[in-house]
């Protein structure tokens, strides 16, 4: 016991947070762990605007983007989050419902996003559409749309994620709602046979996928680029369906209870700012949100891009997006 | 007619520390119960078809564990071949690794395109299929994992029977089949219901494999809809509902084993006479050790081929690594022994008592933890380290502590249990006429005897405090990072090369521990002597 104790004595020198004599105020921002670890945008951002603002930006990362949400709302007025960074449009509706955040106050007119931005208290940042990836070593024509996948043969295997555990998991069910509304049933049903699983996290499909288990997993129109900047893999591609793509729009949203508002505001305004947004794509594998010129990597700026943009409100995802989730599961039962 | 010695200490202080175990529990529940607002009962779950599923799931992964766990065990007792002491290390090893790194390990034996079906395609031309999908890919990752395991503390059990004893079989020239029921059976038996529990739970309670293995959502777990109620309804009452219902049910496994009467185990040095089995059971015996060893070696390999193969330079070069392995090794270390000292408390207790009941109270705090949902943990420790006022990010390491010894206590207690016991029964008599105290039987006695187990639960204690950090998930964790999180931060941000490394690092790390921590304590022991 006096070892453990020794140890446990130890741990808490290693872990106890350095204490900054430094009188700079100090701005939490919740998000979750892939922004903030070291190869993330996080630290990115924390450098470029901790150059400016003179203070000190902190991140805090909970294991998902819902997670920050549910901490926050477990905390209360009485949590120490400022912002939090990296909920997405499926879940700004409920968000939103929380009456937890406060409005941006920013003009958001020129962003390069797929359709007009009007929400008042949530910043977008990045935005990438959902896709079904292939390889062309394996795949030499992908099919162009769900019902020409629904009609290869059985053998082509894809790899999902659960919509309850996983945000594209989600996003994939407000897909194929979005382009086939009653029929989505149909839909869910006729690709069961090419699901070889249904995965908790994206990682775990994408992994199956990228090991040769898989012919198809969903993931983002930007996925490639991860592979042609990091690998110099080319062969890696997401199938353009022509019903339309569904998109995935991370968002930022200062909280009401935090007491820097101001600084709150500006880092918002920083982080679709064009020195924010570059940091963007090479660490989050996501498009910005502003248009970058020649500043965007070839990689990103050749990708091809959906012709269709679907989507739902705020509303409608609130009303019906659990019945959906009902429907898709039951119909792969 | 047991002659026990009075241990009026040691039964207390089990007794508190099951309770203390108790109220913890109890206390995570009460914290999410305390938060929750109004909340609907999820309608969605259909409990009695997911109870169903898992069930059958869970029993069949523990009866083909504890088969193919002592089919190993008795092979490995017998035979003796270089590198033996590896192959060991290699087996204890599977459990504490990360569940997901074993489960890609086996995709890339057994999968689609895995080393199997292309060894079949370049030979005669077509592939084998694909049987690591569904149920049966289910059954596969979860005998890997707790197969493994279970042979390993069978072993432990087989290689300590008396010499005496063997010489006495070997003279009476016993069949191997005699010698298998009148030796080792005896012996084996005491590891069964522990071993059984906690095959059964972990199966119950295993998530990520399930989902990723199952296919799809006919074979899942309660722990994916408690996961749902958590984090995207936030109906944390109806959370807590589903977690109660996991409970009992699990309840119902744990009482079962915790239940059994006790059984009087030889025990004795570990120095087994040479004395091989002939003719067919030792061709039985090579044929099960060579099949466990593909079955259970390759995948792992795999990992370590594959970890080695890309991306091993870039990690290493990371300061953030090495931080990380010092996280993880300083939580490691503490966890262990943290969950030494909680097990030798309960098991001494355990081991101090001939009453049915009190026995059965005792050793069931020690796998309820087993029991609870991780989320739903989660969640708790995180309101409950809010109620003392703590901040959370500061708490986490020791929240990531205590968890990991408790989620390790009923391996510890499966471990160090039978051997206690056994010592209780076996020497109980001679400890009672020469007078001895608690603290010299346990100095005197005891300790020499388990050094090699002590070594072995440390071992076990180490790892999987290494593979675990779900209990923290809503800690927030920005400085504080260990090699497992990392590894899931590599491969939730495309590193898939970045993550095999570190899993090919963690696997050799649990193999290093496990090969050195119980010669190490066996010396030790020895020494004390």
């Amino acid at each position: 016991m006096v070892k453990s104790a020794l140890a446990l004595a130890v741990l808490t020198g290693l872990f106890a947070s350095p204490a900054l004599a430094q009188d700079l105020p100090k701005l939490t921002i919740y998000t979750y762990d892939g922004f903030a670890a070291e190869w993330g945008p996080g630290p990115g951002l924390k450098a470029g605007f901790e150059a400016t603002c003179g203070c000190e930006v902190s991140w805090v990362a909970a294991d998902s983007s819902i997670g920050t949400l549910r901490r926050v709302q477990l905390e209360g007025d009485a949590t120490e989050a400022d912002i939090i960074v990296g909920l997405d449009t499926a879940i700004a509706g409920e968000a939103r419902a929380t009456g937890l955040f406060a409005d941006h106050g920013l003009t958001l007119t020129d962003l390069a996003l797929p359709g007009e931005w009007t929400d008042t208290q949530f910043v977008p940042f990045d935005y990438a559409h959902f896709a079904m990836m292939y390889d062309t070593d394996t795949m030499t024509t992908p099919p162009t749309s769900f019902e020409e996948l629904i009609a290869l043969p059985e053998d082509i295997k894809i790899t999902i994620q659960d919509p309850r555990s996983s945000t594209p998991g989600f996003g994939l069910v407000l897909w194929i709602k979005a382009a086939y509304g009653d029929r989505a049933k149909d839909i869910w049903a006729g690709l069961k046979p090419h699901i070889l699983t249904v995965t908790r996290d994206w990682s775990e499909s994408y992994d199956l996928f990228l090991s040769g288990e898989a012919d198809m997993t969903l993931s983002y129109t930007t996925s490639p680029s991860y592979h042609i900047i990091e690998d110099g893999d080319d062969t890696i591609k997401a199938a353009l369906f022509t019903e339309g793509h569904y998109p995935q729009i991370e968002v930022a949203g200062v909280l009401k209870s935090s007491d820097q508002q101001e600084l709150a505001k500006q880092f918002l305004a920083y982080l679709v700012s064009a020195d924010g947004q570059q940091i963007i794509p090479h660490t989050n594998w996501m498009f910005p949100v502003t248009d970058l010129g020649d500043k965007l990597d070839p990689a990103f700026a050749a990708l091809p891009q959906p012709e269709k943009t679907l989507g739902f409100s705020d509303d409608e995802i609130a009303a019906h997006g659990r019945e959906w989730i009902d429907e898709m599961l039951a119909a792969i039962q | 007619m047991l002659t026990l010695p009075n241990r009026r200490i040691r039964i207390a202080a089990a007794i508190t520390l099951a309770a203390a175990i108790a109220i913890l529990i109890a206390l995570v529940f009460w914290a999410i119960l305390a938060a929750a607002t109004e909340g609907s009962v999820g309608s969605r779950v259909d409990i009695p078809h997911l109870l169903r599923m898992t069930s059958i799931q869970a029993g069949l992964t523990t009866i083909l564990s504890l088969l193919v766990g002592a089919a190993l065990a008795w092979a490995m007792n017998r035979l003796r071949f270089p590198g033996r002491d590896l192959v060991v290390g290699l087996f204890a090893s599977a459990i504490v690794t990360p569940g997901m790194v074993v489960a890609f390990g086996l995709l890339s034996i057994w999968g689609r395109n895995g080393w199997i079906n292309r060894a079949s395609e370049a030979l005669f031309g077509f592939p084998l299929g694909n049987p690591a999908f569904g149920l049966s890919g289910i059954l596969l990752a979860h005998v890997v994992l707790d197969g493994a395991f279970a042979a390993r503390i069978m072993l432990a059990r087989l290689d300590a029977i008396p010499s005496a004893r063997l010489k006495t079989g070997q003279s009476l020239g016993l069949s191997p089949w005699q010698r298998f029921t009148l030796l080792d059976w005896p012996a084996l038996r005491g590891t069964v219901p522990g071993l059984a529990a906690i095959i059964f739970l972990l199966a119950f309670t295993s998530f990520p494999i399930v989902l990723m293995l199952g296919g799809g959502p006919a074979n899942q777990t309660l722990e994916v809809a408690i996961y749902a109620a958590v984090l995207q309804d936030f109906d944390l009452v109806g959370a807590v509902y589903l977690a109660a219902t996991q409970i009992t049910v699990c309840s119902l496994v744990i009482l079962a084993a915790s239940a059994l009467a006790p059984i009087p185990t030889s025990f004795g040095a570990s120095v087994a006479p040479r004395w091989r089995d002939a003719g067919l059971a030792r061709a039985l015996q090579i044929v099960v050790l060579g099949l466990g060893l593909i079955g259970f070696v390759l995948p792992l390999l795999s990992v370590l081929l594959d970890g080695f193969s890309s991306g091993m330079d870039r990690i290493i070069a990371r300061p953030e690594f090495w931080w990380a392995a010092a996280s993880s090794l300083l939580i490691g270390s503490a966890s262990a022994l943290l969950t030494l000292a909680l097990a030798l408390t309960l098991a001494l207790g355990r081991g101090a008592t001939g009453s049915g009941p009190l026995r059965t109270l005792l050793g069931m705090p020690a796998f309820a933890y087993l029991a609870v949902p991780a989320v739903v943990l989660s969640l708790g420790f995180f309101l409950l380290v809010r109620q003392v006022g703590l901040a959370p990010s500061a708490a986490a390491p020791f929240v990531v502590v205590i968890a990991n010894s408790l989620l390790a206590l009923p391996f510890a207690m499966a471990t160090l249990g039978p051997p206690l016991e056994a010592i209780a029964r076996t020497r109980g008599k001679l400890i009672r006429s020469l007078g001895l105290s608690g603290w010299r039987q346990f100095i005197s006695v005891e300790y020499p005897l388990l050094g090699r187990d002590v070594g072995v639960m440390l071992a076990l204690a180490f790892c999987f405090s290494l593979g675990d950090l779900g209990v923290i998930a809503l800690f927030g964790t920005q400085d504080f990072q260990t090699l497992p999180l990392m590894m899931f931060r590599a491969l939730g941000s495309y590193r898939g090369n970045d993550a095999a490394a570190i899993a090919a690092i963690l696997l050799l790390g649990t193999i290093v521990a496990f090969l050195a921590l119980p010669k190490l304590f066996e010396r030790l022991a020895h020494a004390a002597r």
